[in-house]
Order: structure tokens, then C-alpha cells, then sequence
């Protein structure tokens, strides 16, 4: 018996392997893992694209209020301060480029004026720096004028409405996570229950399982595709992580984002033991291509509306339905990582989802084997569930 | 030795096999032959392992067949099943790993059988690409990468080029003479007399004939045939059943000897010899039997 141990797993991972260096090395799917990491990079850079180039405005000063406005132009940030002695100066400066704007004599001078954000800074800063000036001029000591200008800023408190209404942000993460994951899980599934058929339309089938068992030739598919699946989710969560970190707009993400996105991969691995054992078991059902689209349909309806679901649980997080659809299974897969997106949720209830679709999923990985193991080797019409689970494998 | 006892197996309302036993010595090429539906692929596919019998067994070297050891039979299925769309040689070679060879083994072994099969140049392509019969070239290739111990080839010629049926007949020659047993069925009978050293004939699910090339001639009903130049009808003057072939006489049940000094004295004896009947005739007369 344990003589017989490595060639078994051997024969699993042959399986996988031609998988992956068949599919996963093509042409084409290596196009698209490109073409799919360009896209995530670039939606993860976009809202800081959006928000212009993040380098410091070069800016001079000159004139009385020059020291006060550099300390408030400091304190923002932002700004690349340099001092001139006259306002001819700087306004040369200005005129030379080497700043794109300058404040003197009470006047702000630019080429072609500057942006609204460096506007509002520098016309705020000129603002408390004319006060202070002012007041130092009527007498008052520099403590003094600190007091009488510390202001608390305000405090932003966000009050979440019925059913905890996301920011766009959020909402914008939540909608990745569950493309990403209606994707990642859609195309395996296809391309098993392909595979399936086409070794069984090609009779294959029955020289491979002179040398394998049944169960060795559908996990070596579903660990291959899966694999392949894996590397391609991992290269997307990376990037769109990495890309979201380079360009700084991790740390302005609701807290949880990037663990969300992590464990979304784990999220992944589960519902996809579920969604691809199945596959394999009711693709084995028929002998024709042509007809895997009718044995599938179960499936990929049940995958939609999942991605359906977890859609409509983006505008109510909290609801009841977001919480009922995130713990059933098999919807939970995709509504799950979706949800601990946009909002905090309980840990009783993560936990819950993750052991009911692990539950689930051990149940698809028996009955997808079964299914297999007693209809891969018949042709002709399409097989009933029920029949192939009467005859003796 | 491989043993096929007793096999049982219906489908549904149909029987398919009815106590089918057959054997294959060491080096022995044994010919399976039967109409389309008598149950050689039914055995077939039992003795590879694709099929459950409903009873019987079979046996290996005098013991129960197992996994381990029909990895390495070579086997090659009626209907014929290749990968479409990965490459010849990795093809042969992935078949090769699955049979128990390392990498490197399989690698080896997949581009010398190519090679003797006149593949070399198409050992990149998509097997998909290749013509009808050189994806049957392949076939073969697949079913002997590992050096199979035993060889079970459902109908091996069907689809081969006369150059193709000369390589795979040498091949099943060569297999057998380093001692493994062989069992092929074919409808081409001129090929099984050729190749084989013995004949089993199943019909319906029951063996209706078996044994050497040689046995099943000799058990045949035989005639015996002469030929002699002469004007004069003989045919009143043999004893027993006498017909006419052409202008050769036929006798069946009668002395040879009496018949041999009548024919000498009658004019000169061209001809004097039992007939052979061929596996075609004696598979047709087992059948309708």
C-alpha cells in the first residue's frame, strides 16, 4: 500500500501538470493574465491620475508676510518654497519658470494660473499670514497671536444610513473583488467541464484510465486549472495591492481593504473546490461538446447569481439580505470577500460562511467524483444525475 | 501469462459476454476474431481494467491482475483518443510518465518510436495537425512508449497505410518475440493468419473456436484435392463424396490411397493435397455454425 502512495499522488500531479503546461502556457492564456494585470494596475492607479501628479509646487515668496506664509505653506504641504528679496524678483522667478508661482505685494503672479487645490492652500495660508501680520503690527505678542488663531479643525463624522450606504471607494473595492471573483471562478469552470468532454468525446478517457484512477484524472484537473487560476488571481490582488501602495492610495482605502482582498484568494480556493468538482462531474455526464452548455447551465446560473447577489449587497452591506447571502453557500463565495470589503463584518459570521462552504464544498468533491467515476466512460446521450448515480461504478 | 477466465457481463436486458476464456502464453500472438458485436471489445476493455465484469477474472503470471502491474500492458482502445491540441512528441511522453517512466525515460523512448514511425519532423506539431494516419502512428506510439509487458490492441490495422500495418506488424512481431504476450483482434483475416500464433473466435459472447493456426486448419472438415490430366470423367470411379472445382476433383470421407492409384493410372497426377481452409473460411464456417 505504501509502495503504491507516490505513484498515486504521482499520477495526480502528471494530470496537473499537463494541465497547466497545456492551458496555463498558452498563447492565450498568458495574453490575458497579461492583458487582465494591465487593467487592475490601471484601475488601481486611476483615482490618483485623477488626482493630478503629487510633486510639490514651486512656489516664491517676498514681501513682509513672506515668513509667516512659509510657515503656514510648510505646515501644509505640498510646496517648495523658495524666498526673494523684492517682488521684481519674483516675479522674474516666475516669469523664468524656475517657480510656477509667486506671492508678493499682495498679489499671487503665474504663467497661466495654477491649480484650484494649490489656489485654495496658498490663498488660506495668505489669509492667516495677513492676520498675523496684522496683529503683530497692532502690538500683540507673538503667544498672543498664536492663541487667538489656534483653531480645532473640524471633525468629519460620517453617519451611515439604513443598510450602511458605502463611499464610492468602497463601493468601488467591493465591485473589483466581486468581478475578480465571478471571473476567476466562470472561467475554470468552464474550461474543466471542456476538458472533460473533450477527453471523453475523444475516448481518451479510456487509455488514461488504464493507468489512472478515475479520482487522479479529475483532481489532477481541477488542481491544474486551479492552479493556473490561483497565479492568475495572486498577480491581480498583487498588483492592484502594489499599484494601490505606489501611488499611496492604500492608506486612504477603508481600514480592512487589503486583508479583504488577501483573504479573498482563500475565499476563492474554497468556492472553487466547490464550483470545479461539480464541473467535472456533470461534464462527464455527456459525450459531446455541444452538450456540456445544457449540464452546465446549474452551475453558471447559481455562479451569476452569486456575482448578481453580492452586486446588490454593495448598496446594503449591513442588511439582512447581505448577511443571509453571505453565509449560503455557495453564494457566499463571492458575496463574502465582497462584503468584508465595504464593512465590517462579525466574525462569528466569517467564520460561519468559511465552514458552510467548506461543508459544501466537500460535499461537491463527493458527488462530483461519484458522478465521474461512473459516467466518464459511457457514450452516447446525455446521462440523468439520478442515472448515474444508480449505476455501479 | 495472461488469463482471461470466465468473464460474465450483461448490459441492461443484453448479454454480452457468456463465460468468455482466453489466454496469452509469453511470445504467444494471439488473434481475436468475431462479427462487430460478438464482445471483443466488452473483453477487451475487462482485461484493461475500463470495464467491471460481472464475474470472472483476470489472471497475470497465476495471479489476479493488478493495478501496478497493467500499468504497464499497452493498450490500445477501438476508438481511437489522442489530445487534439498538445504536441506529438510531449504526447507520447506524457503517456510514457503515466505508464511509470520518469521524465527522461519517457522523453528517450517517445523520440525513438516517433522516429521508427517516420514522425521525427512532426514531433512538435498539434496532433490535431497531423493526417488522419499519421494520428494513427501516434496512436501506436502511445500504446508501446512504455515497452509494455503485454500488448491488448483492439483492432490495431483498421485505418492503417500498408506501410503503417508493416510497422505496426513488425512491432507486435517484436514485442512478442522479447516475451510478452499479445492479443489483437482485426477483421482482416489474411492479417491474423499472417501474424498469429494462435486464433480464438467469439461469437454472441461464447468462444466458439480456439487454438494454434495450425489446430483449427487440421480441425477443419478437409478435402481432398486432385488434379490430373485426363480426358476421362472420374468421377464415378472415387469412393465417397465427390464434386467437381473447375476441372480439379473434390473428395470428401474417401480413401486417399485407392483415390491416388485410380488418378495415376487415369493420366498425370498435377495435384494431390488436402485442402487448407483459411481463417476466413473457418471463421466463417464457426459462425454460421
Amino acid at each position: 500500500m505504501t509502495q503504491n502512495e507516490p505513484s498515486k499522488m504521482r499520477g495526480l500531479m502528471l494530470v496537473a501538470g499537463r494541465e497547466i503546461r497545456v492551458r496555463g502556457l498558452s498563447k492565450s492564456n498568458v495574453i490575458s493574465l497579461v492583458v487582465t494585470v494591465v487593467i487592475v494596475g490601471v484601475l488601481a492607479a486611476l483615482p490618483s491620475l485623477i488626482g493630478g501628479d503629487d510633486s510639490d509646487t514651486k512656489i516664491g515668496l517676498s514681501g513682509d508676510t513672506a515668513p509667516a506664509m512659509q510657515a503656514q505653506l510648510d505646515a501644509m504641504g505640498g510646496f517648495d518654497i523658495t524666498l526673494f528679496d523684492t517682488a521684481d524678483e519674483a516675479e522674474r522667478a516666475v516669469e523664468d519658470e524656475t517657480v510656477e508661482a509667486a506671492v508678493a505685494d499682495g498679489s499671487l503672479y503665474s504663467l497661466d494660473g495654477i491649480g484650484n487645490e494649490d489656489e485654495t492652500k496658498i490663498d488660506a495660508a495668505w489669509q492667516t499670514a495677513s492676520v498675523q501680520t496684522n496683529l503683530s503690527n497692532a502690538g500683540l505678542s507673538d503667544q498672543q497671536i498664536g492663541e487667538a488663531l489656534t483653531v480645532q479643525p473640524l471633525e468629519f463624522v460620517t453617519l451611515e444610513s439604513e443598510g450602511g450606504v458605502s463611499s464610492t471607494l468602497d463601493y468601488f473595492t467591493g465591485l473589483i473583488i466581486s468581478i475578480i471573483m465571478f471571473m476567476m471562478l466562470m472561467t475554470p469552470v468552464q474550461y474543466i467541464a471542456m476538458g472533460v468532454v473533450e477527453e471523453k468525446s475523444s475516448r481518451i478517457v479510456e487509455i488514461l484510465l488504464t493507468s489512472l484512477k478515475p479520482w487522479q484524472l479529475l483532481g489532477g484537473k481541477v488542481i491544474g486549472l486551479g492552479v493556473i487560476s490561483l497565479v492568475n488571481l495572486v498577480a491581480m490582488v498583487a498588483v492592484g495591492l502594489g499599484v494601490s501602495a505606489a501611488t499611496g492610495m492604500l492608506s486612504d482605502l477603508p481600514p480592512g481593504t487589503a486583508g479583504a482582498a488577501v483573504s479573498s484568494i482563500g475565499w476563492w480556493l474554497i468556492a472553487f473546490a466547490l464550483f470545479g468538482t461539480l464541473a467535472g462531474g456533470v461534464g462527464s455526464l455527456v459525450s459531446r461538446q455541444e452538450e456540456s452548455g445544457s449540464v452546465l447551465t446549474p452551475l453558471i446560473m447559481s455562479l451569476t447569481l452569486s456575482y448578481l447577489g453580492a452586486i446588490f449587497l454593495l448598496n446594503a452591506p449591513t442588511s439582512t439580505f447581505a448577511e443571509v447571502l453571505s453565509i449560503v453557500p455557495p453564494f457566499s463565495g463571492i458575496a463574502m470577500p465582497t462584503r468584508m470589503a465595504i464593512t465590517e463584518v462579525p466574525a462569528w459570521q466569517i467564520g460561519l460562511s468559511a465552514l458552510l462552504l467548506a461543508l459544501a464544498a466537500a460535499g461537491a468533491l463527493a458527488l462530483g467524483s461519484q458522478l465521474y467515476k461512473r459516467s466518464v466512460l459511457y457514450t452516447g446521450s446525455r446521462m440523468k444525475i439520478s442515472e448515474a448515480l444508480r449505476r455501479a461504478a | 501469462m495472461l488469463e482471461i477466465k470466465d468473464l460474465h457481463k450483461r448490459f441492461g436486458d443484453t448479454v454480452a459476454l457468456d463465460g468468455v476464456s482466453l489466454s496469452a502464453e509469453a511470445g504467444e500472438v494471439v488473434g481475436f476474431v468475431g462479427a462487430n458485436g460478438a464482445g471483443k471489445t466488452t473483453t477487451m476493455r475487462i482485461a484493461m481494467g475500463v470495464l467491471a465484469a460481472d464475474s470472472g477474472q483476470i489472471v497475470y503470471d497465476g495471479a489476479p491482475l493488478g493495478v501496478e502491474q497493467r500499468r504497464r500492458f499497452g493498450y490500445m482502445p477501438s476508438e481511437r483518443g489522442l489530445y487534439p491540441k498538445m504536441k506529438t512528441g510531449e504526447q507520447v511522453a506524457y503517456f510514457g510518465e503515466l505508464h511509470g517512466m520518469t521524465k527522461a525515460e519517457a522523453k528517450r523512448s517517445a523520440a525513438e518510436l516517433l522516429e521508427q514511425l517516420s514522425l521525427t519532423e512532426r514531433i512538435g506539431d498539434f496532433v490535431q495537425d497531423l493526417s488522419l494516419g499519421n494520428q494513427q502512428r501516434v496512436q501506436l506510439a502511445v500504446s508501446l512508449v512504455h515497452d509494455p509487458e503485454v500488448l491488448i490492441l483492439d483492432e490495431p490495422f483498421s485505418g492503417l497505410d500498408p506501410i503503417a500495418v508493416d510497422v505496426m506488424g513488425t512491432a507486435l512481431r517484436d514485442r512478442a518475440a522479447a516475451g510478452a504476450p499479445v492479443i489483437f483482434s482485426s477483421h482482416q483475416l489474411d492479417l491474423i493468419e499472417r501474424l498469429c500464433d494462435s486464433v480464438v473466435i467469439i461469437g454472441n459472447g461464447r468462444i466458439i473456436a480456439s487454438g494454434s493456426v495450425e489446430e483449427l486448419k487440421a480441425k477443419e472438415v478437409k478435402q481432398l484435392r486432385i488434379s490430373v490430366e485426363t480426358d476421362e470423367d472420374l468421377t464415378a470411379r472415387f469412393s465417397g463424396t465427390v464434386t467437381r472445382d473447375g476441372d480439379d476433383y473434390l473428395i470428401e470421407d474417401g480413401d486417399d490411397q485407392e483415390a491416388l492409384r485410380i488418378a495415376a493410372a487415369a493420366g498425370r497426377v498435377t495435384r494431390f493435397a488436402y485442402d487448407q481452409p483459411t481463417i476466413a473460411e473457418i471463421f466463417r464456417e464457426a459462425v454460421t455454425r
